[in-house]
């Protein structure tokens, strides 16, 4: 079983970031053979033509991002995205967004799904931010956990090797 | 003599002085909008109706819009063009080395492709006194070549492409569907429509053939694009005085064949536009005043001449006249000027409807000329300081934060359709095989592949509306491919001949220096005006296509051009109550722009401290 691993988002955006500077942590460390760590921050539309002509076809995508939910800031959540898609227009305006230049995990989910070429099964581990400003850096909620989520990345592909 | 309203005239030999006599020659009186009669009828009449469409969807960035309709007439009685978000790139370079402007400059747009790190080089270039030896420069034309070639598609398939579609002329206009369905479209043998319907249906989102391929498509010019500059669309390759890529011939073989793949792809989307544009001004031809306005257009060209090209202001007439791309301004139709310098001294940003001050009243004008010593008004770039000031949005008042750039205190577009124009009317451009300008059309010659080889022309238009800009933008294509295709051959030719440097060595310089990057964005005209002194910048000024073409009204009383186009536009839609309204044809004018919206919003709260970022940009792997 094939796993694709990234963490998702903007730079310099305080904890905004917390999945694009874990994504480059993570593609500095050692995995297993059938873990492959990817920068996918380079356009939804890219990334769909890119895993269409990628010669490994995925079973499974553990993505690490934030996002604002109103839970307490640092709180790390674990859990599989539902697949559901939105209704056409709602599906077209993620891809005219996606073309226009935005970045984001949703725009990344909806359109690799509706071209047919994301995994079966995608984990989202997922941050609270608590500092959404400009910045280089976490806010203490949210760096006390980075090596906690690294962890449950490597939980979560592990688990992909034992299936 | 090029200009009209501004108090400059030329000597014989060509030099611009004040005209006499006048006491504060560029002095004006803004002019009141009165809105009396408007508040009235919309009180008064229930068939007068409030269109705000926020956010327009199918651009890129953030652009609002508001009309008011009269849906008895059938017409707009008024139209305000909104950028909902501050840039700041302005003010964010204060301060900086000059070098950062290419790289912070480029995050400005996250889908042009080095458009502003090229213009900022060039800024740069002409402050440093150095120019890219012909190699740097071939690679350079040929980035800004293929990066149009993903911009165009995108525009004609996926964000303007879906108002021609079945879905939405057949809801909007089911008498013209019932037409297209049985209308053979008369290029059918080489792009494979039978009908026009075929094609409408070739163009519905997210399903139509026209469109897929259209997405599909994008790739391509894209995979070239990061052989040779490494990646898109933010290169971090592009270096005063030339590129920092190394390349080989591979790299050269390897953009080559992928040029080759879009080849007949482009002589199909040609033609099927022609035939779409051509149906519907049969159909009804109400549809050619759709977006119209006269034809006054302004682009600074692009594509460099690799000899002739030394990035000087004292030279800048003849080395703008020589790029692949003329500069020019077009008034009513017809060449002003292609000189450089005329273009630049003709160009003033106003603020008066915009959330700015206007830095000219404090009164210390910072060039009285330009480095030719030519005249040079308070209003212009290397003059103008940003200095933001939010307020409450009024129609009479401020209403946006696009300012309202104009030449000859006259409303331009920027666009691609501005580039092919003055190419085509100066019929300046350099002798080559594939393409040339005639003074009225603009021909080029695509080899044979799988289909067979084809001449396409592009004529200057008589009328000019929404259709004829996305068919422009259709033929854009066709010579967007023939220039990178003619770059390569190029780039060939010097590495035959043992020419692989393509860049050259530099200082930054300490005393003050001024500089200005001329070029070309997929949407049209971009220039950056910079402002040097103890090795910093002390100021830098972009204006980009869509700052003109979502300009809101001067201070002359003069709306923008997607004001202006709204303005102009006939409601054709079928409706029997107002509920029923969709504003298509409003849609159709303003996308007919391609407006690209501020991508990035900065908003200032100290000395270059962003408290707020929403970033839009595609910035790749940054490094």
């Amino acid at each position: 079983m094939m796993v694709l691993v990234s963490g998702i988002g903007y730079s310099n955006q305080s904890d905004l970031s917390f999945g694009r500077v874990l994504y480059g942590q993570m593609a500095e460390m050692s995995w297993p053979e059938h873990v492959h760590v990817e920068d996918l921050n380079f356009g939804p539309i890219m990334i769909y033509q890119w895993l269409e002509e990628s010669p490994v076809k995925y079973d499974r995508m553990v993505l690490v991002g934030a996002a604002d939910r109103g839970r307490e800031p640092g709180t790390l959540e674990v859990y599989t995205w539902d697949g559901v898609l939105p209704d056409a227009a709602g599906v077209q305006r993620c891809v005219e967004e996606a073309i226009t230049g935005v970045i984001s995990m949703e725009n990344l989910l909806v359109v690799c799904k509706h071209f047919g070429v994301l995994p079966e099964d995608v984990t989202i581990i997922e941050i609270e931010p608590q500092k959404e400003d400009f910045g280089l850096e976490f806010s203490p909620a949210v760096a006390a956990r980075a090596g906690e989520a690294i962890e449950l990345v490597r939980a979560e592909v592990m688990k992909a090797e034992r299936r | 003599m090029c200009f009209k309203n501004l108090p400059v005239e030329f000597d014989a030999q060509g030099n611009a002085h004040l005209k006499g006599g006048v006491a504060d020659p560029y002095a004006y009186q803004p002019r009141e909008i009165k809105r009396d009669k408007l508040e009235e009828l919309l009180a008064r009449n229930g068939h007068i109706k409030d269109v705000s469409i926020s956010p327009v969807t199918r651009v890129a960035g953030a652009l609002s819009f508001h009309a008011v309709a009269d849906l008895q007439e059938r017409k707009f009685l008024d139209a305000n063009s909104i950028a909902t978000i501050f840039r700041g790139y302005e003010v964010i370079l204060k301060g900086r080395d000059p070098r950062d402007a290419i790289y912070i400059s480029s995050r400005a747009c996250g889908v042009c492709g080095g458009v502003h790190s090229t213009a900022a080089c060039e800024a740069i270039e002409m402050a440093f006194g150095i120019s890219p030896p012909p190699l740097g420069t071939v690679l350079r034309n040929l980035a800004l070549a293929l990066d149009f070639l993903y911009d165009h598609p995108l525009h004609l398939f996926l964000l303007a492409g879906p108002d021609y579609s079945q879905v939405v002329v057949q809801a909007t206009s089911p008498a013209m569907w019932e037409k297209a369905q049985v209308t053979e479209a008369p290029n059918a043998e080489v792009h494979q429509f039978k009908t026009i319907g075929d094609i409408m249906k070739g163009l519905n989102p997210l399903s139509g053939k026209l469109y897929l391929d259209g997405l599909k498509m994008t790739r391509t010019p894209r995979e070239a694009y990061s052989v040779l500059f490494g990646k898109y669309p933010h290169p971090q390759t592009v270096v005063p005085g030339g590129m920092s890529s190394t390349v080989t011939i591979t790299d050269f073989n390897e953009t080559y064949t992928r040029l080759q793949k879009m080849i007949d792809w482009t002589k199909r989307m040609i033609l099927l536009w022609d035939d779409l544009t051509e149906f519907f001004y049969e159909y009804n031809p109400e549809y050619k005043k759709v977006g119209a306005r006269d034809a006054n257009l302004i682009d600074l060209g692009m594509w460099d001449d690799e000899v002739s090209y030394d990035a000087s202001y004292a030279r800048c007439n003849e080395w703008g006249e020589a790029r692949w791309a003329t500069p020019g301004v077009v008034m009513n139709g017809e060449l002003v000027t292609t000189k450089l310098q005329q273009i630049n001294l003709g160009l003033e940003e106003f603020v008066e409807h915009s959330y700015y001050e206007n830095w000219t009243q404090n009164g210390n004008q910072r060039f009285r000329t330009d480095p030719s010593g030519a005249p040079l008004s308070p209003n212009h770039p290397w003059n103008k300081e940003t200095m933001p000031k939010p307020s409450k949005e009024s129609w009479k008042d401020r209403y946006t934060w696009d300012t309202a750039p104009r030449w000859d205190r006259q409303v331009v577009e920027a666009g691609c359709y501005a580039r092919i124009w003055t190419t085509a009317a100066a019929g300046l451009m350099p002798k080559n095989d594939f393409m040339e300008a005639t003074g009225h059309s603009l021909k080029f010659h695509m080899p044979k592949t799988m289909l067979r080889e084809m001449d396409f022309e592009w004529q200057i238009p008589a009328i000019w509306n929404a259709f004829e800009r996305n068919r422009a933008r259709a033929y854009c294509m066709g010579y967007n491919l023939m220039m990178a295709y003619t770059m390569v051959l190029k780039a060939f030719d010097y590495l035959r001949k043992g020419e692989d440097k393509v860049s050259t060595k530099f200082e930054v310089p300490m005393g003050e220096r001024v500089g200005v990057g001329f070029w070309g964005a997929g949407r049209g005209y971009l220039s950056h005006h910079l402002v040097l002194d103890k090795g910093a910048i002390v100021n830098y000024q972009i204006v980009t296509p869509s700052t003109f073409n979502a300009s809101p009204k001067d201070p002359f009383g003069n709306p923008g051009p997607y004001e202006e186009a709204v303005l102009n536009t006939p409601i054709l839609e079928d409706f029997d109550k107002p509920s029923e309204f969709t504003g298509v044809d409003m849609l159709r004018a303003i996308r007919s722009f391609d407006p690209c919206m501020p991508c990035t919003t900065h908003i200032y709260g100290g000395e270059r401290e962003i408290v707020r970022e929403v970033n839009t940009c595609a910035c790749s792997a940054e490094g």
